[in-house]
């Protein structure tokens, strides 16, 4: 392939046209069979059904509970919802904290304070991007009501060392794995693992339901209350058994999406694999940058491309995300900044995290989804060889510009 | 009339199917089909897309507001209202409304006080509001009941003597006016509900209105950062998004909202003239209002004059498969999570305990036709009239 940008300023960020015309993001946006999607839409309009636990939320529960292989699954307007109600749900009374990584989604936090719940950061392994035995072993105290096991955007985080950490010190573990619902570790498909386990159905993630999310749990009187919690607390019409309830409802319209889509997400990920090997083959021997590997021998889904940028590589991560976005290529940095750096409004522990700063400065995701197709890939690839060609070049020209502009 | 005629008594029920009592009002199959089919055109699905800014532009027209700002549903709205007024210690409400309403501030670590109604309207008593008063409340959040109103401008009056904040839960009142005002522009914020039991109707949903720039950024900013426009600070941030999917069925049901109104309108007519000879039972007419969504038929019971009790009523009119419902039931102050500590104020909200104990709401919306409503008034008066065959069969059974 040859490349379209042949000197510096036929880059976007300096006045070239752009790459793409339209935009390239991380978002999955995967879109079902349209006549599949009206097929599950047609059950609740026959029966005039539109939420409130409709037949086809039920109907995605069970479906979900058995992709999981777990024996409770309970469906949540959002994954933002469904952590917030799991983590309230599962915190040991009494006790005020909960264990997270500090690198990860930027509203983890939030989260946290609507579960009234004080986050205390922990440091992530460097090779995984995950929180480990050891990282969350460190946090714990007296003041420990919950730990919040995040798997990162690729991979898994050490699941059996964080539930038996867990276990010796009899507190709860709610996994966040939003990006892992295809994910599988050496004891089986994640979504049975700790007390819970929260997946979102966002249209950017691999089960697009347009919005929604989803706790999975082998605990039936924790499925139970949350189901209960997510209507208010109503068991039956007007009778509101638990306190602390509201709506966190999954309609049916999202409920006939993410089933839509369900059905064909083995040949999602089949495209997905196509995809990452297309990167996989692109970025193979360029200096200065790495793919970020899935584990083939486990179940995955090779949805999320990230890639670490090296000592070597010219240009700062945030600059290379600069000159990507402003040729349409909606590459984001990997959870920057990171929790522990942000202004929060409500009660936090400080924390001093090098590993996480060092970290939150080196990887970046880079476009996948629906959107991306192998020659998309291919462009990508080229323009991340003539960054790479030209950096030193284009980190002058970027430096000159902030000053003109300043 | 022969015992055996009542469904509850061996009879055949007088509808085939369920009657459940809300609007439920929906699209034809073409016309939500079409919308889905622009949805997957677009390959849009999420973050403040063009639907949703769409049904903002057509509600802010529609509702005569500066800004309205869709959300995922109200109770995660109100929530989001409490949020954004940084309101804090105690806020006031009545306690005859849906649990959502306190729940949203249960979530905000606000505490509810409740409030008394009005026995002729069932709206809030802004006369029973002083002796609640005291240096933690910040609030009050004035509901707006049956598709009518709690006199939005006496009560912003009675906030601002006293430097509180007052915002109002209009679940109810979508598209209600009072003399010449959309109920949207009362108090800081108003909050609707578009779930699908309303007159507006995206499956589940909501918007925030207000006149206040400031207000807006804030709600905006708390709701998602899709669509957040200018930012601005807030304490946190929620997921209140509405899917392109809510927007597409809430903007067709916008477009259908006139005849909707004046269908319901045309059915509450009808249950006003056919109850109204009837003793015992006494239609609650929207207050408050010039225009009414007519989104509700609720009636008082009166057990003496009737015959029969609210419950027994129910039971016979859910044998003919009309799904009545005790509506609210109990007042939230009587429910877990807020009946704790009220042993001292025990019997103090009596009106609320009254309407509570005597109050049912019947059918009205997508689901019934004027032959159904007459059905349901005639199976009401049969029961009045064989109200002592009933009583006996429910003192059979131990009702």
């Amino acid at each position: 392939m040859i490349s379209e940008k042949k000197q510096m300023q036929d880059l976007a960020c300096f006045g070239g046209g752009r790459l793409f015309a339209e935009p390239k993001s991380t978002s999955n946006l995967v879109q079902p069979d349209f006549d599949s999607f009206m097929r599950y839409s047609r059950q609740f309009f026959d029966r005039q059904h539109y939420t409130n636990n409709g037949n086809l939320v039920k109907l995605l529960e069970k479906r979900l509970a058995e992709f999981h292989d777990a024996r409770f699954c309970i469906a949540c307007c959002s994954g933002f919802w469904g952590l917030v109600l799991a983590m309230s749900t599962l915190a040991l009374k009494g006790k005020s904290e909960i264990i997270m990584p500090s690198l990860t989604y930027r509203r983890m936090a939030d989260i946290a304070a609507w579960a009234r719940l004080k986050p205390r950061f922990c440091e992530v392994d460097p090779n995984t991007l995950a929180p480990t035995r050891q990282s969350v072993g460190e946090c714990i105290n007296a003041k420990t009501a919950l730990i919040l096991g995040v798997h990162p955007i690729v991979n898994c985080c050490d699941i059996d060392g964080i539930v038996s950490l867990g276990k010796e010190h009899s507190i709860p573990v709610l996994f966040d794995s939003v990006e892992s619902v295809y994910e599988s570790s050496s004891n089986g498909k994640v979504g049975r693992f700790g007390d819970a386990e929260c997946f979102s159905m966002h249209a950017s993630k691999l089960l697009n339901g347009f919005e929604g999310g989803y706790v999975t749990t082998n605990n039936a009187e924790l499925a139970h209350r949350l189901a209960l919690l997510r209507t208010y607390g109503f068991e039956g019409q007007d009778n509101c058994i638990i306190p602390g309830g509201l709506n966190a409802k999954l309609n049916e319209i999202h409920a006939a999406m993410a089933l839509a889509n369900l059905d064909e997400m083995d040949q999602q990920v089949v495209k997905n694999r196509q995809r990452y090997r297309q990167y996989q083959a692109g970025l193979s021997g360029m200096a200065g940058i790495r793919l970020l590997e899935f584990d083939e021998s486990l179940g995955t889904s090779y949805k999320n491309i990230v890639v670490e940028l090296l000592d070597v590589w010219p240009l700062k991560r945030d600059e290379t995300v600069t000159v990507l976005n402003a040729e349409n290529i909606l590459a984001r940095a990997y959870y920057s900044p990171p929790l522990h750096h942000k202004e929060m409004s409500y009660p936090y522990i400080p924390a001093k995290l090098e590993m996480t700063d060092y970290l939150a400065r080196r990887f970046m995701l880079l476009p996948c989804g629906d959107f991306v197709t192998c020659d998309d890939i291919d462009r990508i690839v080229q323009i991340m060889k003539f960054i790479n060609l030209h950096g030193l070049g284009i980190a002058h020209r970027l430096a000159a510009n902030e000053v003109g502009a300043s | 009339m022969k015992s055996p005629d009542f469904a509850l008594l061996g009879g055949m029920p007088v509808f085939a199917k369920s009657l459940p009592v809300g609007q439920l009002y929906f699209p034809s199959w073409g016309r939500y089909e079409a919308a889905m089919r622009g949805i997957f055109e677009r390959r849009y699905y999420t973050n403040q897309g063009p639907l949703v800014q769409q049904l903002e532009e057509r509600l802010q027209d529609y509702l005569g507001v500066k800004h309205a700002i869709c959300v995922t549903n109200a109770t995660i709205g109100l929530m989001m209202a409490a949020e954004a007024l940084e309101l804090k210690g105690k806020v006031v409400l009545p306690s005859f409304t849906f649990i959502a309403s306190a729940q949203s501030l249960s979530w905000t670590c606000i505490e509810p006080v409740f409030c008394d109604v009005d026995p002729l309207t069932h709206q809030l008593a802004i006369d029973k509001l002083d002796a609640l008063m005291d240096e933690h409340v910040t609030g009050i959040m004035g509901v707006n009941l049956w598709g009518g109103a709690c006199d939005p401008v006496a009560l912003e009056k009675y906030a601002h003597a006293r430097d509180l904040k007052v915002y109002f839960d209009s679940a109810h009142a979508f598209g209600c006016v009072v003399d010449n005002t959309n109920i949207a522009n009362f108090g800081s914020i108003e909050v609707f509900s578009f779930h699908a039991t309303k007159v507006l109707n995206a499956t589940e949903g909501g918007c925030l209105c207000t006149n206040d720039d400031e207000l807006a950024a804030r709600l905006r900013n708390i709701r998602s950062s899709y669509g957040a426009g200018k930012p601005v600070p807030v304490v946190k941030t929620s997921n209140g998004r509405m899917s392109e999917a809510q927007a597409a069925i809430a903007l067709l049901s916008l477009e259908d909202f006139p005849q909707n109104q004046q269908n319901n309108e045309m059915l509450f007519r009808k249950y006003e003239e056919r109850l109204e000879p009837i003793p015992g039972i006494k239609l609650v007419k929207p207050a408050g209002v010039t225009f009414s969504n007519y989104q509700y038929v609720v009636c008082e019971i009166d057990e003496s004059s009737f015959g029969l009790s609210r419950d027994s009523l129910i039971a016979v009119l859910k044998a003919e498969n009309v799904n009545a419902r005790r509506y609210f039931y109990p007042g939230t102050h009587r429910n877990i999570g807020y009946r704790d500590g009220l042993a001292g104020v025990a019997g103090s909200l009596p009106v609320t305990d009254h309407l509570c104990a005597s109050c049912l709401q019947l059918p009205v919306g997508a689901m019934v036709d004027g032959d159904a409503v007459d059905a349901i008034c005639e199976i009401i008066d049969r029961s009045r009239r064989d109200a002592p065959l009933l009583k006996s069969f429910f003192a059979g059974h131990g009702k």
